[in-house]
């Protein structure tokens, strides 16, 4: 297993897994998530190929409400 | 005026000289219905982290069609967190558009001009529409157009107060020497406040608190609607020179009681 944390949050994912199984897997598939990997932002259409590595740290985000 | 007078942002064309935000309003319904009825076709968001343990509404599936999503980089206080989340933003799918604000100040909510102007320039450099959301300052206006930003944003009065145009004066000044479109964004209260910016030149006023704290907000989105309009059209009609003494409608020959 892989160890990656997200907002703060310590998470497990499968050796290999990537950024769009990981959204999947926290249930923000449908979402609008916007991903920042080590401090990178990752673009959309590479969700499904970028792999995520242990010790990979991420946010993940979204538009909200605000002026 | 002519009847032909689009917004034009960055080489793109608006109908609407409205901006609205989407904080603030009680639910997302309401929220839609008013930036229905406010006829925007450029609308703020924010991007926040996730709570993984909330399950919350999606905001994107309650806006209007067909608008323009302006995510802005409220939460940030140095140059390098709001080139970040735009970054974050862009890289996600939103819009390479953005309403740079950079608030240090809690209090009065008041942006940094140095970050600022500092952010704008790296992000125009990275291909971003940066809208820079600033104090009345003509000196900084100029900085922002030479380092290539798409709009200056001078607000009114302080974010969320109501309180209207407090530095007329100053914002007067930079409709003057505008080279790009000059708008207005936070402090405007009431319909007369947008009004009044139009009227002294502003390309376009933003509005939030004003419209979703209302006691109807859909129906005070379309008073702000006709606002804005009004104003626009005053500005084009030419608004008459102030006097302090009074000059009189009528004829002052030829009254009834003269001899």
């Amino acid at each position: 297993m892989t160890s990656v944390s997200v907002n703060g949050r310590d998470q497990a994912v499968e050796d290999g897994e990537t950024v769009a199984g990981l959204l999947e897997r926290l249930g923000l598939g449908a979402r609008y998530a916007l991903v920042e990997r080590n401090g990178e932002p990752v673009e959309r259409a590479r969700y499904p190929e970028v792999r995520l590595e242990d010790g990979d740290r991420l946010v993940v985000a979204r538009p909200v409400a605000g002026g | 005026m002519s009847l032909h007078d689009p917004f034009i942002v960055a080489g793109r064309e608006f109908g609407s000289r409205l901006l609205t935000g989407t904080g603030k309003y009680d639910s997302f319904e309401t929220m839609r219905e008013a930036l229905t009825a406010s006829g925007s076709e450029i609308v703020t968001v924010a991007v926040r982290r996730i709570d993984l343990d909330a399950r919350e509404d999606d905001i994107t599936a309650f806006l209007p069609e067909d608008v323009l999503l302006l995510p802005n980089t409220s939460g940030c206080e140095t140059a390098e967190e709001a080139v970040r989340s735009a970054r974050l933003a862009r890289a996600g799918g939103l819009p390479d558009w953005v309403k740079l604000e950079v608030i240090p100040d809690p209090r009065y909510l008041l942006p940094d001009p140095v970050e600022t102007l500092r952010a704008a320039a790296i992000l125009v450099e990275d291909g971003f529409t940066v809208l820079p959301y600033v104090l009345p300052d003509p000196v900084l206006q100029k900085k922002l157009e030479e380092v290539g930003c798409a709009t200056v944003m001078p607000l009114a009065s302080p974010i969320g107060s109501g309180r209207g145009l407090k530095l007329r004066d100053a914002i007067r000044i930079m409709v003057e020497q505008a080279e790009v479109p000059l708008v207005v964004d936070a402090g405007l209260g009431s319909p007369s406040h947008a009004a009044e910016s139009m009227e002294l030149g502003a390309d376009a006023v933003l509005v939030n608190t004003a419209i979703a704290r209302a006691g109807d907000p859909v129906a005070m989105a379309r008073a702000f609607k006709l606002a804005v309009e009004a104003g626009r059209a005053a500005f084009h009609a030419g608004v008459m020179a102030e006097s302090v003494e009074a000059a009189a409608s009528s004829p002052l020959a030829g009254a009834i009681h003269e001899p």
